[in-house]
This record gives structure tokens, sequence and C-alpha cells, in this order.
């Protein structure tokens, strides 16, 4: 089955400055990718591109089978597209501002109102439908534009940071919405909020400068690229013997010990890549015939891979500056 | 078409939710009552070469100035500055439709503004009877030499509209031009060139001899083709401004 996007080598430059260089991936239907990186990492520039609002300086991209320079209105026909800071009429009101839109997304007038009453019951909208969107709240506001991307029924919903300036009840109202939506639409939306990501996505996109640094789900990342965060052990034993003990232990790359405020000595473990000393901690604790009050592994967040990638990123980059000017 | 009618209403409804379009209209009939007023108080003061509508046409250039920019200066700034283009350019509708749909909105609230003054007519009727001075036949051309000077101005304004995300600087715009084209162009010009070639390429370009001509009911269709492809091509130039995003 052809992919819902489609984006092969795509490449945006501005007066200057290279928004975009050199992306390729692809989102299958039915996948909920997020867009991840910081702010001015590319996620918007691609987003614009996708929905046809400006076009790419080199590269092919295709939403639905069509190609987004050539068959650009039939490609706006596929995407449900929410703007990033979601501007919209503020002098309309919720009803008639969706009928505005059912008719220049051209929806068939025999399924406007059934298409408008379906999207302000999905997006909860009811109750301000006569209200002017101007007088709504931000939360509100953003689900009016939700309601707007789902009007036309797209094969593909485009969101660019869909929860931004929302407060954290709207936040998570907003998010379950999207979960509902992803079991019968193709999203991709941005954020530069992890957790975020990680909750609603199942994949992940991280951009930075332009450029793709990882894909894959959110799980898989944590895997891939930190194999563990540190184990943190509480054992009543001598400290300097239980340091130099669980520092020997395979699968162990280093040892910090701190006392604790009773006899208690607090030891962050340091697990080696890929392996998990855990069992061999319990073991070592056991044979000494100290007592253990606390074993856990710290759970890595997307967020410290995130970090991670970006630093990896930065040094490479550090590295990259540094040869060129020892080359001088 | 059904994208047209569907942003032009939206257009409409834009100038109708806020205050804008009654202000406007306010502010329309507030300044052609006193020019009618005063043009039927000199009047009546003894006989007369001018009817009282072709003096009030030959007029129209005066609310012209200030209503045009006010009405059109809105048109793409604000969806620039609201950054709302963004939402109108990524469905499924051309470029070209948006910028005639808003040329059309601004036209019909400024055909609907002139067509309140046909009040006047009926009030020149009641008290002036049938008289010679009421010939429909110029009053008719009059109000059509409005219109096609008047869209033509709504294109050049729509046009600065597109230049600029700031209102205030696309009415500034628009007036500058509305000012060279009827004031400079049509009023001073001939009068520092009397007579000669230049004098006639000005009368060719002027405003106010097109406007005179309609109000005495001479229906020409060299200046209303002039008008309509000079509006032809400040939509067309307005149409590659709104898609120069893609290419700069």
């Amino acid at each position: 089955m052809q992919p819902m996007i489609n984006v092969e080598n795509l490449t945006k430059r501005y007066a200057g400055v290279t928004a975009l260089n050199g992306v390729s991936f692809t989102v299958n239907r039915g996948e909920i990718v997020g867009f991840l990186g910081p702010n001015g990492a590319g996620k918007s520039t691609t987003m614009r591109i996708l929905a046809g609002f400006i076009p790419a300086s080199a590269g092919r991209v295709q939403v639905a089978g069509f190609d987004v320079f050539e068959d650009s209105l039939e490609v706006r026909r596929h995407i449900g597209y929410m703007p990033e800071n979601n501007p919209l009429y503020m002098d309309m009101r919720v009803a008639e501002y969706l009928k505005f839109r059912t008719k220049i997304k051209g929806v068939p007038r025999n399924e406007r109102r059934d298409r408008l009453e379906e999207v302000v019951k999905q997006c909860g909208l009811d109750e301000v439908r006569q209200r002017v969107i101007g007088q709504l709240s931000k939360g509100f506001r953003q689900r009016v534009g939700l309601a707007d991307a789902l009007l036309a029924e797209p094969d593909l919903l485009i969101l660019d940071e869909p929860t931004i300036g929302l407060d954290p009840v709207q936040i998570r109202q907003v998010r379950q919405l999207i979960k509902d939506l992803g079991k019968r639409h193709t999203i991709l939306l941005s954020s530069h909020i992890l957790p975020e990501v990680e909750m609603t996505c199942n994949r992940v996109i991280i951009i930075n400068k332009g450029r793709i640094l990882a894909s894959d789900t959110p799980e898989n990342l944590v895997k891939t690229l930190h194999a563990g965060g540190l184990i943190n052990v509480e054992v009543r034993g001598p400290a300097s013997e239980v340091t130099a003990k669980l520092g020997a232990i395979a699968g162990v790359a280093g040892v910090k010990t701190r006392a604790g405020n009773d006899e208690f000595v607090c030891v962050a473990v340091e697990p080696q890549a890929g392996t998990d000393p855990r069992e061999g901690i319990f073991k070592t604790v056991a044979a000494n015939g100290w007592t253990l009050r606390e074993l856990v592994r710290d759970r890595t967040s997307l967020e410290d891979i995130f970090v991670q990638v970006m630093r990896e990123e930065d040094e490479a980059e550090e590295e990259r500056r540094e040869s060129r000017r020892g080359l001088r | 078409m059904r994208n047209v009618l569907a942003l032009l209403r939206r257009e409409l409804n834009a100038y109708f939710a806020s205050v804008l379009g009654y202000i406007v209209i306010m502010f329309f009939l507030v300044v052609m009552g006193v020019i009618f007023g005063t043009i039927v108080l000199f009047l009546s003061r003894g006989p007369t070469q001018v009817t009282a509508m072709e003096v009030m046409f030959s007029m129209a250039w005066l609310p012209a100035l200030f209503l045009i920019p006010a009405i059109t200066m809105r048109l793409l700034a604000e969806e620039k500055r609201a950054g709302t283009i963004e939402m109108l350019m990524t469905a499924p509708v051309t470029d070209f439709q948006v910028v005639f749909a808003k040329y059309l909105g601004a036209v019909v609230l400024y055909a609907l503004m002139w067509g309140l003054t046909g009040l006047y007519v009926v009030i020149l009727r009641h008290f002036a009877g049938e008289s010679s001075a009421l010939d429909l036949g110029p009053i008719a051309s009059g109000y059509v030499g409005v219109l096609v000077i008047g869209q033509f101005l709504i294109a050049i304004g729509l046009l600065t509209s597109s230049l600029t995300k700031n209102q205030v600087a696309a009415a500034l715009m628009s007036f500058a031009f509305l000012f060279l084209f009827l004031i400079v162009l049509s009023m001073w010009m001939p009068h520092f060139f009397p007579s000669g070639d230049l004098n006639k390429a000005l009368q060719f370009f002027s405003y106010r001899s097109h406007m005179e001509d309609f109000a005495r009911g001479i229906l020409d269709i060299r200046p209303v083709v002039y008008y309509l492809s000079a509006t032809a091509w400040a939509l067309f130039t307005t149409t590659r401004i709104v898609e120069s995003r893609k290419w700069r």
C-alpha cells in the first residue's frame, strides 16, 4: 500500500537560511506520527509544505499519492490542516465559521449539515456553537481549529503544535481527542513538548536544524538510544565495602555512593549500555548479608533521549567546526 | 464559482459582523447628504444648465478618496497579519478565487452605499415633479460611471492591501494613489497643460472627464473598457503578489 506521506530529500531555503536540509521520511496510513524538535527546527516549514501553503526548494513530496507541487488542490482536499497558533476569523460565530469552511472545502451541499453536526459533537463544541470565536477561551478555539481540520473527513490530519498555550486540563482534553481521532485518521502532529508526543504517537521523528536525527517508536528510541538510566540502591552495610562490591558486578559501569541520613547507604549504579545488572546487585547484597531497602531503575523518558540526541548533534557539529578550524 | 460565492459571503459577513460596514455607510451618507443638500440649495436659486444629480456625480471623488481605502485596507493585510491567510490558502481554493471574492465583496458594499443615494432621486422627484431636470437616462449612466470607476479604485485598494501586513500602511498607499489619480492627474495636470498632445493623453486617462461624460448621459464604451481592463490588471497583479509567498 502506498504511504500517506512520502517525503524525499526535501530542502527548503529561505533568503539565506536553510530551514530544511534533505529531509526524507514516510508516514503510513493509520499512523500517528509526532514531529519533535526545538523551536526553529523546521517542523512548521515541513508541515506548511505538506499542506501546500509554501513550496519546497528541492525534493519530492507526495500526500495520498498526489504530488504536492503538481496537484496542490487535490492534496489539499485530502488534508485537514491546523496551522501553528491556529488562526481563525475572530469575528465569526463557531457554527457560521464551520459552515463557511465546509463550503470552501467542497463538502457536497447535502452532506454539509451532517458533517458540521458530527465535528461539533466530536470536538465538544455544542455549547459554544453560537458564540463569537474571538470571545472563546483558547481551549475552545483550539477545538474549533481541530473541528475545522476534520470537516471534510480528510485522510490525513496535520496538526502544528495542537496543544500550545493551553492549560493542563485543556491539554489533556485535546490529547485525548487526538488519540480518539487516531483511530480513524492518519495524523502528523508537531510538538516541542515530549510527554505529549510520547503519550499520543506511535512513532516519533526527531528533527533539529532542518535534519532528521531519529525516527522510531518511543519505546524503541528509549531502548536503543539510552539503554538504561541509573539504578538506585539503598543498602544497610559498610559504605566502602558496598561501593567496592557493587562496582565489581558484571555490567556495572560506575558507582556513586553517598551516605543516607540513617545507617543506610544510597548508591547510584550506572549500568553499561544494554545490560541490566539488577539481579547481580540483589545477589551481591544477599550474599554479604546486608539489608536491601530499595532497588529501582530510573525509567528513561523520551525527554532524556531528546536532550541526549540534541547534545550529540551539537557535539558532532562542534567537532566538525574544530576540524575545519584545524585545517586552516 | 461555488468557492467564490462562499468566500464572497464571508467577506460581506466580515463587513457587517464588525462595525466597519455600518461606519463606512454612515460616513458616506453624511458626506453625500451634505453635498446633495448644498447642491440643491445652490441650484434652487435660479435656472441652471446642470441638474442636481449631474453635479452630485461629479463630486463622487470626494467620498471615494476616504472610503475606498477604508473598505479595502483590511482585505488582505488583515489576513496576513492574523495568519488566517494560511487557513484560506490551504483549503482547496485558488489564490485568484480568494482575490476575486475579496474584490467582489468590496464592490458589493460600494454599490450598496451608492444604491442608497437612489433616495435622492425619489426626493427630487417628489419636490421637482416630472421636470426635465429628472431625466432618468443620465442618472442611470451616472450610476454606471460611479460603479465602473469605483470598482477600479477598489481593485487598486486591494492591490495595496496585498503589499503589507499593516492595514494603515495599506490605507495610506491606496489613499496616495487615489489622490494622484483623482486630483493631480484629473484636475491639476489638465490645468497645467491646457492644450496639445499631452492634454489629449491626459484627457484619455482623466477620471474627471470620464465621470462628466457618464453624468451627462454619454455611455461611451471606451472608458468602460479602460477601467475594466485596468481592474483585470490590478487583480492579476494582486494574485501574483499573494502567490509571491511561494517564490520568495
